[in-house]
């Protein structure tokens, strides 16, 4: 699973990372958005060479080749599958486009959630008029994933020493295995749930309607600035895309 | 039987738990782990069954190093049973949930159903057999986690916390049946904070601090030396403190007495008794 390792936040010191989650968040789109208007090599290709500076300002580009890396199983078969299947006239090149915008979508994400800290993102989405509810509830899943990480492995130790054999047996066997692992994981998830709130409730969340905040995130001109070119490139791929028609080359295809 | 010979270990290889433990487990022993939170006690018992390797030093049974061994393989002779009974719990009726273990471990159908009633009985689960464990209270959750593995009977049985959120009597029931497997036989180590539980049920007592053991030897010795107290954060036991009391007026009362038939006897002669 190392490929999500490239949606998880890390802490580091970098202008990426400075800038404001909203600021962020629209270029992530504006990038996805450019990535999803191309499906010819050379205009994502383009739009890649753009994308992989940003993770290097963001100071990750370790990480990210690393979860692409782990992604190029995937990959190949995205390309192997669709040259077999698909029904275009030169499905190689095709499946390679779709290949590499999948990974322009992905970077593209990952830009956004990389360098944003979950306590940001959730104070993001209130100042975006989310309610608060729903921000915590979406904080709350992300800061419980690694909980339940560790859960997981705890439970394997405690089926292993009642003799479970997880590691053992025919396909069949081992899918049959997971049964004692996720029907604890399940329950267990349940009941923490059901006691978080609780304790919640009990230590008067939601008692007050109208909630202010410590930290309040702050639009400088630096996120007016990556805004403002997100904005510009926006209007100028879609002006582009819709009343100038591609130049030959950049549709170019290979040969086979 | 058991042997840890100067086992250490290290959590991902930075977070050190055990710094260098050796101990020698023989057939037949009641055997008490005491120690301070995050002294190194679980991760012990983890290494009895190989669910943690050492990574330094050797766990030898009958003679040979267990490292090659599977968990799966270890668990026959070794039962452990975790501290949070929902890591284990997942069928639909506390009979199949005991029954998976003995199946597990091969038993016949007739053997394994015999086995799961006693079970079920010495534990008093008896009329909760065709309930969901998901619908149980905590504490008799906690007892069919037990009686999952208790049904087994390994050879060495290690308890992480088995007294938690149970009541005097389902102690008492739980310390019966140990003391049953225990006269078959069995090895039983149990990990615990309850020091009157200690003192009952078990002559040995392993007290740990900080990924080291302490003091090792009868329970009455070392849970009524001060200085082991001290650094496993423990209370003096009840008795013990009496004993102490009674020595400050009546000089001829040893200061450390952990057993109350020990005390009965000195305080009855002190009276004049015979």
């Amino acid at each position: 699973m190392s490929f999500l390792e490239v949606f998880q936040y890390t802490r580091q010191d970098s202008v990426i990372h400075k800038l404001d989650p909203r600021a962020k968040l629209f270029m992530s789109i504006v990038l996805a958005v450019v990535a999803l208007m191309f499906l010819a090599i050379i205009p994502l290709l383009i739009i890649f060479c753009c994308l992989v500076p940003i993770i290097g300002a963001a100071k990750s580009l370790r990480r990210w080749s690393r979860s692409m890396r782990g992604l190029s199983i995937l990959l190949i078969f995205i390309i192997i599958f669709n040259t077999l299947l698909s029904t275009q006239p030169n499905p190689f090149s095709h499946s390679l486009a779709l290949t590499l915008r999948l990974v322009a979508l992905m970077t593209s994400f990952s830009v956004f959630f990389l360098t944003v800290h979950p306590d940001e993102l959730s104070q993001a989405l209130i100042q975006m008029r989310v309610r608060f509810e729903f921000a915590f509830a979406m904080s709350m899943a992300m800061r419980y994933v690694p909980t339940l990480g560790q859960e997981a492995y705890a439970i394997m130790d405690a089926q292993k020493a009642r003799g479970v054999e997880l590691d053992k047996g025919n396909l069949l066997k081992r899918i049959r295995n997971i049964v004692p692992i996720i029907v604890p994981l399940i329950i267990v998830s349940i009941r923490r749930a059901l006691s978080i709130a609780e304790s919640m409730e009990s230590r008067g969340f939601g008692a007050n309607a109208t909630r202010t905040y410590m930290n309040v995130l702050k639009f400088r001109k630096r996120d007016w600035a990556v805004v403002t070119v997100s904005l510009l490139v926006l209007v100028f791929v879609v002006y582009v895309r819709i009343f100038v028609p591609l130049p030959t080359w950049m549709l170019w295809q290979l040969p086979i | 039987m058991i042997f840890l010979e100067n086992v250490h270990f290290a959590y991902d290889g930075l977070y050190t738990a055990l710094r260098g433990v050796s101990l020698q487990i023989d057939e037949g022993e009641l055997i008490a782990i005491v120690g301070s939170n995050g002294a190194g006690k679980t991760t012990l018992v983890k290494h009895l069954n190989g669910l943690l390797r050492p990574d330094l030093g050797r766990v030898i049974l009958d003679g040979v190093d267990t490292k090659h061994n599977s968990v799966a393989e270890l668990a026959r002779e070794i039962g452990l049973v975790m501290q949070n009974p929902d890591h284990q719990l997942f069928l639909d009726s506390v009979e199949r949930e005991v029954l998976f273990g003995l199946e597990n471990l091969g038993y016949s159908k007739v053997e394994a159903k015999e086995r799961c009633e006693r079970t079920l009985n010495n534990l008093g689960l008896e009329g909760l057999s065709e309930r969901s464990p998901f619908t149980l209270s905590g504490g008799e959750r906690k007892r069919v986690a037990l009686a999952s593995v208790l049904a087994t009977e390994p050879r060495v049985l290690s308890l992480d916390e088995p007294t938690i959120g149970q009541d005097a009597r389902q102690k008492e029931n739980l310390a019966k049946m140990l003391g049953e497997l225990n006269k078959k036989g069995k090895a039983v180590i149990v990990v615990t904070h309850d020091i009157e539980f200690v003192i009952e049920n078990f002559p040995r007592t392993v007290a740990m601090a900080d990924g080291r053991i302490v003091a090792d030897g009868p329970t009455n010795s070392v849970l009524s030396n001060n200085e082991v107290l001290e650094r496993c954060s423990l209370t003096r036991p009840q008795l013990t403190e009496a004993a102490r009391c009674l020595h400050n007026v009546f000089p001829e009362v040893p200061e450390r007495l952990t057993l109350i038939d020990d005390l009965e006897a000195v305080v009855v002669k002190i009276l004049g008794g015979g």
